[in-house]
């Protein structure tokens, strides 16, 4: 599904990932453990085809993914991922609905389709009693969920979940891992980068990577 | 399937405009302001050059003066006949007319005495004298009748002659003519009744004006003129019209001063937006292409945001320009232009919609805001989104 083939990335004088070798299965669960600094955000970011590497190749159901031009990568963003980032990076001012339609809008699909999406996915993360409203009035857990309803209404093959649940209490957490579950059990791949402890025992993750300065040090 | 135009874009951009409605509608408000300023200038501009040329056109093709001393004074009215002989010329006809000034109301009226025979003047004034004979009275413009009917003269009017007496003439007539801006401060009488108004000696009148079968030859017919009678001043239709212009010109120049202080405020706007991204609107464009969007899908919502905003603006600058020119008479930027008017009796902007000026204030507005939302987006976008929603 995912492969990672010799991967480096330098900013200016400093390798935030040194020679990365991974491949990841379709449904598998990944999480990526380190401490700041070691490289977990940027492998995101690669794979997410946000940033290019400077050296090496990722390929994504056998297609390389590394050297897209922005309207491809942008293509490629639309069709295969769903991002859960740690702050949820909602719009402010726009409804719960509005957010979730975003990833939507560049596709210009038709109104039957947009709709159908968008209840499927507000029912499946109980968002829909909320629909119209202002992401500003909704509890932490409720952004989340909206958040995780955005990631997920271009019904992506993968997840990529940066820190998710940094700024969450414990039933929270406890209430996105359960998330993670049902969408594992969907056949997703999902690749979550944490400092959570929570995470590191989680019975249903098929790997877990050790990472320290760019380098992959232990993968189990 | 998909459809040509992307509605969830557009809806996108005008939500957009909605979340930002404290800078939007600042921006909204100059822009707004600053279209209203350039259109109703330009309209203005546009009706004055249009009574202008109107003007010009009815004017004779060559006037000719007398000149003693370097000063202007009546002519003899015999001269007539001499330049009638001259090859080329149609007819000569001695205008008796003059300004009469109105104490009460501080403001000049001008007087033209006229034989219903006569054919110096324009079609407007044959159809006036056939419709309303002038021997009793006198027919005056709309703008005269709005004057003295502010100091009770309703059905007649009492002019002051030179030696004290007065002279009653009845209104026969006001007409309301097309060439407003000339003829507002119009009075039409018989010649007997302008040479008495005006002191005019009988033999003489105050200028000739000349008509020749073929306008190429109003210059050689000038210098002939000149040559029979050098202590004239001959005015050719052309000259009028260099004058006019040049008069216009310097009123123009006035406001080239205001002209450039609004310009000068809407590239301070322009800049400001330029340099001006805020850090909510660089972690939306983060979020965006993270959830899929491209540079160009960034850039279109950009564009709509942008268009439907300074779009509105200008719609809104044009109806008021037109609203300010046309229904209220543009009061103050009129008079910038028409620096003499209070010596003059008030006129009426004539409607004219000129789609060139249209097209220019668009053209000067519009696409200029556009590109300075588009530009820092685009700078912002081809940025790393990573960096900017982490």
């Amino acid at each position: 599904m995912i492969e990672i083939k010799n991967i480096t990335k330098t900013y200016k004088d400093t390798k935030a990932l040194d020679t990365v070798n991974l491949k990841f299965n379709k449904g598998e669960l990944i999480i990526l453990q380190g401490a700041s600094g070691s490289g977990k955000s940027t492998l995101l970011s690669l794979i997410a085809a946000l940033h290019k590497p400077t050296e090496g190749e990722i390929l994504v159901e056998d297609e390389p993914i590394s050297k897209l031009t922005d309207k491809f990568a942008a293509n490629y963003r639309l069709n295969n991922i769903g991002f859960i980032f740690q702050k949820y990076n909602l719009i402010s001012n726009l409804t719960v609905r509005e957010n979730i339609l975003t990833p939507l809008i560049p596709q210009n699909l038709s109104a039957t389709q947009v709709e159908t999406r968008l209840q499927k996915v507000m029912q499946q993360f109980q968002i829909d009693h909320k629909e119209n409203e202002e992401i500003q009035n909704l509890s932490g857990g409720e952004q989340q969920r909206v958040a995780i309803a955005r990631a997920h209404i271009n019904d992506p093959k993968i997840i990529i979940a940066d820190e998710p649940t940094a700024n969450l209490d414990l039933k929270l957490s406890t209430n996105f891992i359960t998330i993670l579950k049902e969408l594992k059990s969907q056949n997703k791949t999902i690749i979550i980068a944490t400092h959570d402890p929570l995470f590191f025992d989680l019975e249903f993750a098929d790997k877990v990577i050790k990472m320290e300065h760019g380098k992959v040090i232990q993968c189990s | 399937m998909k459809n040509k135009i992307n509605l969830y874009l557009i809806e996108y951009a005008l939500k957009s405009i909605f979340r930002n409605k404290l800078k939007n509608s600042f921006i909204f408000f100059i822009f707004t302001l600053l279209i209203f300023f350039l259109s109703s200038v330009f309209f203005i501009t546009n009706s004055i050059k249009t009574e202008l040329n109107a003007t010009v056109d009815s004017l004779p093709q060559i006037t000719i003066q007398q000149l003693n001393g370097g000063r202007i004074s009546n002519i003899e009215s015999y001269k007539a006949d001499n330049i009638l002989a001259i090859t080329g010329v149609q007819s000569v006809n001695a205008r008796v007319w003059g300004y009469y000034y109105f104490a009460n109301a501080g403001a000049n009226f001008t007087i033209i005495g006229l034989d219903s025979f006569e054919t110096q003047y324009k079609d407007l004034f044959t159809k006036l004298v056939q419709n309303h004979p002038i021997e009793d009275g006198m027919i005056i413009g709309e703008g005269v009748k709005n004057l003295i009917k502010d100091h009770y003269y309703d059905k007649y009017f009492n002019f002051i002659k030179n030696n004290g007496e007065i002279k009653k003439l009845d209104i026969i007539g006001v007409f309301n003519s097309e060439l407003s801006f000339e003829a507002n401060d119009i009075i039409v009488t018989t010649k007997e009744n302008a040479y008495d108004i005006l002191g005019i000696e009988e033999e003489k009148a105050t200028d000739l004006v000349v008509s020749i079968s073929n306008p190429e030859e109003i210059d050689t017919i000038k210098n002939k003129i000149l040559t029979l009678f050098p202590d004239t001043r001959v005015i050719t239709n052309n000259d009028l019209k260099v004058s006019y212009q040049n008069i216009f010109d310097y009123k123009s120049g006035i406001f080239l001063a205001l002209f450039s202080i609004a310009i000068f405020t809407f590239f301070m706007i322009v800049f400001d937006k330029a340099t001006g991204v805020t850090s909510n609107e660089k972690k939306e464009i983060g979020i965006l292409k993270s959830l899929g969007w491209s540079i160009d899908d960034i850039l279109k919502e950009k564009f709509y945001e942008s268009f439907l905003l300074s779009f509105m603006a200008y719609l809104l600058g044009i109806s008021l320009a037109l609203f300010f020119v046309y229904i209220l008479q543009a009061p103050l930027l009129k008079e910038i232009f028409m620096g003499y008017s209070n010596l003059k009796p008030e006129f009426v902007l004539p409607f004219t919609l000129d789609f060139q000026t249209l097209f220019l204030v668009f053209f000067l507005s519009v696409p200029v805001y556009v590109l300075s939302t588009i530009i820092p987006s685009w700078k912002i976008a081809t940025l790393d989104a990573w960096e900017v929603i982490r």
